[in-house]
């Protein structure tokens, strides 16, 4: 329909406009020894609709692998089984190995030089956040200019057979701080024993709200005032923490039920104490910025086995401290 | 067509040449009556043998509709084609396929409800409609309930996407999941300000199954996810397989998901009522006192005016996962990797939008109008959304205060009313 009315209108105009052409062409491009525009329009519609046919309604999408119809009957059969029918006990912690407790220590720095660290885009509530003329900057890669040492870091143990007790000044400790000011996190990475009770505390003359990715934690916290939060669940990789309200100010988490896990000192420095010994432990590092899986950041390291998604793995002696040393983090290893 | 056929020298032609031809004559027949032409394909003729072959061919016969894998985040945790493969295998031996789902005792799921809903539209031996998701959802939810149905890309907002399992409109905490009642509640009455339509003329029982299966769509994406996620946690030796066993698929993987739906019955938000004496002209006052104060600081967003022009370049969980997705494709230095990346934004994920808060002059109240709606909202935020959780900083009372306060917002007035002032709020600004 859209065809034939398309064509009349094109007729009849091409009828008023040459009244007596002599030639006729059923070629479309060759009217008359020249370019033809009836022809060239009906050419264009032709190709608008082969195109269109061709490339059809659906958006191109990556192909993916269907199931495997033979496991899917073979694995259905597993999972409706009955529930602890002797199922071997496949991921349990195994059973421990050694006795005591030992401690690793060491310190990351950064090959290349980190840059100009971005200034953010302050446009919210400036006569709090921007008070005094500063300047609030991007944190992800804080390198220290005198040692070259990484901050942020972070490294925890995957699992371990044993957990130290803690001490009753451990078990007594009042909450962490996890504090706001001048429209910044002051810890732009932060770690915690799940159970722990933090307190997100805001500093500032004004509201904020925090809001912990993937906990559906997004709690209004008033001027100097504080919530006490109790994380429930580890959080694999740190997680991202943002205010709503002032959208720049970002911070991660990392929640862990051991509390094996430490974050980098401004020069690059992290030790990890009351680690169970005698057997092997195998740790996670994570940066920001790394190139890595999920932040993971690998290192070139055989004597520790550092593998791509930036796990290493050490074995303890009761009582010992072990210096892992310098941890040198390539320039490739960090990603934008 | 009345004319030309007496002239047609091919008029004896058979079927569909005959009819070619005519059309070729009848548009010659405007340059000024020349006799017949002889029938050759012109630039009309070659149109229709190409429209023609190409409806004939087709593009292909129709697959058995099946759910597609969660590519954003398949490619974000770099799986391979062999992974992907298990993911899809074990979701299929899990949840079966959309034609014949299947619920696993764990998952508290109904069966019946969930075959009512699913496959193809058709009537079942005693008539009943069969394949009511894909009747009134597909087209915006999508067949995996990724919210990436052919409609998606043309609606604002786009339709929720199941798979993360978060949910906005309910009467439980931030953390938890909708109750059974929630969704039913969504599908009678629809989301206003949205695409979302009330399905009210549906049947009780039809509506029950329809959300029964989105809790189904849920779970199974939910488990998706973790599956996705699982292969990082692997420990090196497991050559990158996920473990088939089922503690490992069921227990540590579907069950959790699962039992966040089922506690959600018990999790409902207590409210206390609005005291019955309460005056509302002092509460709507108060109410405003702490619309405006730096402890509920409800301004920041919602604007000084009410009508959501505050803090506006904000996205939701949804949109953020493709913003930092894009960010992450932007910045790699792998070419492959890189090019999947560019490839699955084009094909798995819609252009991300800003969450702009809500206008509250308009009196449109997504998750609800009844005060009890709006005091759930405050209280336990919105889940996926930016709107922060007041619950522990503002005491029930003063919730119910500022309730009163936006419940007035549409109305508020303080003056004369006249030609240039009138009382809906709406047409003032």
């Amino acid at each position: 329909m859209i065809t034939t009315a398309f064509r009349r209108r094109s007729s009849t105009h091409t009828a008023v406009a040459v009244p007596s052409t002599p030639c006729r062409s059923s070629v479309p491009w060759s009217r008359c020894g020249g370019w033809s525009r009836r022809g060239g329009v009906r050419l264009g519609f032709v190709a608008v609709l082969v195109t269109s046919c061709a490339i059809g309604c659906n958006r191109s999408r990556v192909s993916t692998p269907g199931a495997d119809a033979e496991s899917v009957g073979r694995l259905r059969t597993t999972l409706v089984a009955a529930s602890g029918g002797g199922q071997a006990a496949g991921e349990q912690a195994a059973a421990p190995t050694g006795t005591g407790w030992a401690a690793i220590k060491g310190r990351f720095t950064f090959a290349g030089s980190p840059g100009d660290a971005k200034a953010l885009v302050v446009d919210k509530d400036t006569e709090v956040c921007t008070k005094g003329g500063i300047k609030l900057f991007d944190r992800s890669l804080l390198v220290d200019a005198s040692s070259k040492g990484l901050a942020n870091v972070v490294v925890f143990a995957r699992k371990t057979s044993r957990v130290k007790p803690l001490s009753a000044e451990q078990t007594a400790e009042s909450s962490q701080v996890f504090d706001q000011k001048n429209c910044e996190f002051l810890s732009p990475v932060f770690a915690a024993r799940v159970g722990q009770p933090v307190d997100v505390h805001n500093s500032d003359p004004i509201g904020h709200n925090t809001n912990i990715a993937g906990s559906s934690f997004n709690q209004l916290i008033p001027a100097g005032q504080g919530t006490l939060y109790k994380p429930d669940a580890e959080t694999g990789m740190p997680t991202m923490v943002t205010c709503n309200i002032h959208p720049w100010m970002k911070a991660y988490v990392v929640f862990r039920k051991d509390g094996y896990v430490a974050v980098s000192a401004a020069d690059g420095s992290f030790s990890i104490a009351d680690l169970p010994a005698g057997e092997t432990l195998e740790f996670q590092v994570w940066h920001e910025r790394s190139s890595g899986p999920n932040g993971a950041l690998g290192l070139d390291n055989a004597a520790l086995k550092w593998t791509p998604k930036g796990r290493f793995q050490v074995r303890l002696e009761p009582d010992e401290v072990k210096d892992l040393g310098t941890l040198e983090v390539p320039v490739n290893a960090l990603g934008t | 067509m009345p004319w030309g056929r007496e002239h047609n020298p091919f008029v004896a032609q058979a079927g569909f040449m005959k009819t070619l031809c005519q059309l070729r004559f009848s548009s010659f027949r405007f340059r000024g009556g020349r006799s017949a032409p002889a029938c050759v394909p012109s630039g009309a003729a070659w149109l229709l043998l190409a429209v023609a072959a190409l409806s004939a061919a087709g593009c292909g016969r129709t697959p058995a509709a099946a759910y597609r894998l969660n590519m954003v985040e398949a490619a974000k945790q770099r799986l391979t084609t062999e992974q992907q493969r298990q993911v899809a295998t074990v979701l299929e031996a899990m949840f079966g396929t959309p034609d014949e789902p299947i619920a696993l005792a764990e998952t508290g799921l109904d069966e019946a409800k969930l075959r009512l809903a699913s496959g193809p539209v058709r009537s079942d031996i005693v008539g009943r409609k069969n394949g009511l998701y894909r009747e009134h959802c597909v087209h915006c939810h999508g067949i995996s309930g990724d919210g990436l149905g052919p409609t998606a890309a043309f609606l604002n907002p786009y339709p929720r996407d199941y798979r993360p399992g978060v949910f906005k409109f309910k009467s439980t905490e931030r953390a938890d999941k909708p109750t059974h009642a929630d969704l039913l509640r969504i599908l009678r009455q629809g989301i206003p300000g949205t695409s979302m339509p009330s399905f009210a003329l549906l049947s009780e029982p039809q509506i029950d199954a329809l959300a029964e299966y989105v809790k189904y769509l849920s779970i199974r994406g939910e488990t998706e996810l973790a599956l996705m996620r699982a292969f990082f946690e692997l420990d090196d030796d497991a050559k990158g397989k996920l473990p088939e066993t089922r503690e490992f698929l069921v227990d540590e993987t579907l069950t959790p998901v699962a039992e966040k739906w089922k506690a959600a019955a018990a999790a409902r938000i207590p409210v206390p009522d609005m005291p019955a004496d309460i005056d509302l002209t002092a509460s709507i006052a108060k109410g405003r006192e702490l619309f405006y104060g730096d402890k509920a600081n409800c301004v920041k967003c919602h604007g000084v005016t009410g009508l959501g022009d505050g803090q506006a370049n904000d996205y939701d969980d949804w949109n953020k996962t493709i913003v930092e997705w894009k960010k992450e494709v932007a910045g790699e230095k792998d070419a492959t990797a890189a090019s999947l990346g560019r490839a699955v934004l084009a094909g798995d994920a819609l252009k991300p939008r800003t969450i702009p808060p809500r206008n509250l002059r308009q009196g449109i109240y997504r998750g609800g109008r009844r005060p009890l709606d709006l005091y759930y909202r405050i209280h336990a935020g919105i889940n996926g959304a930016p709107m922060p959780a007041a619950k522990g900083t503002i005491s029930p009372e003063d919730i119910w205060h500022i309730v009163n306060y936006v419940r007035s917002l549409p109305y508020e007035f303080d003056g004369e009313l006249g030609a240039d002032r009138p009382m809906v709020a709406r047409d003032r600004f």
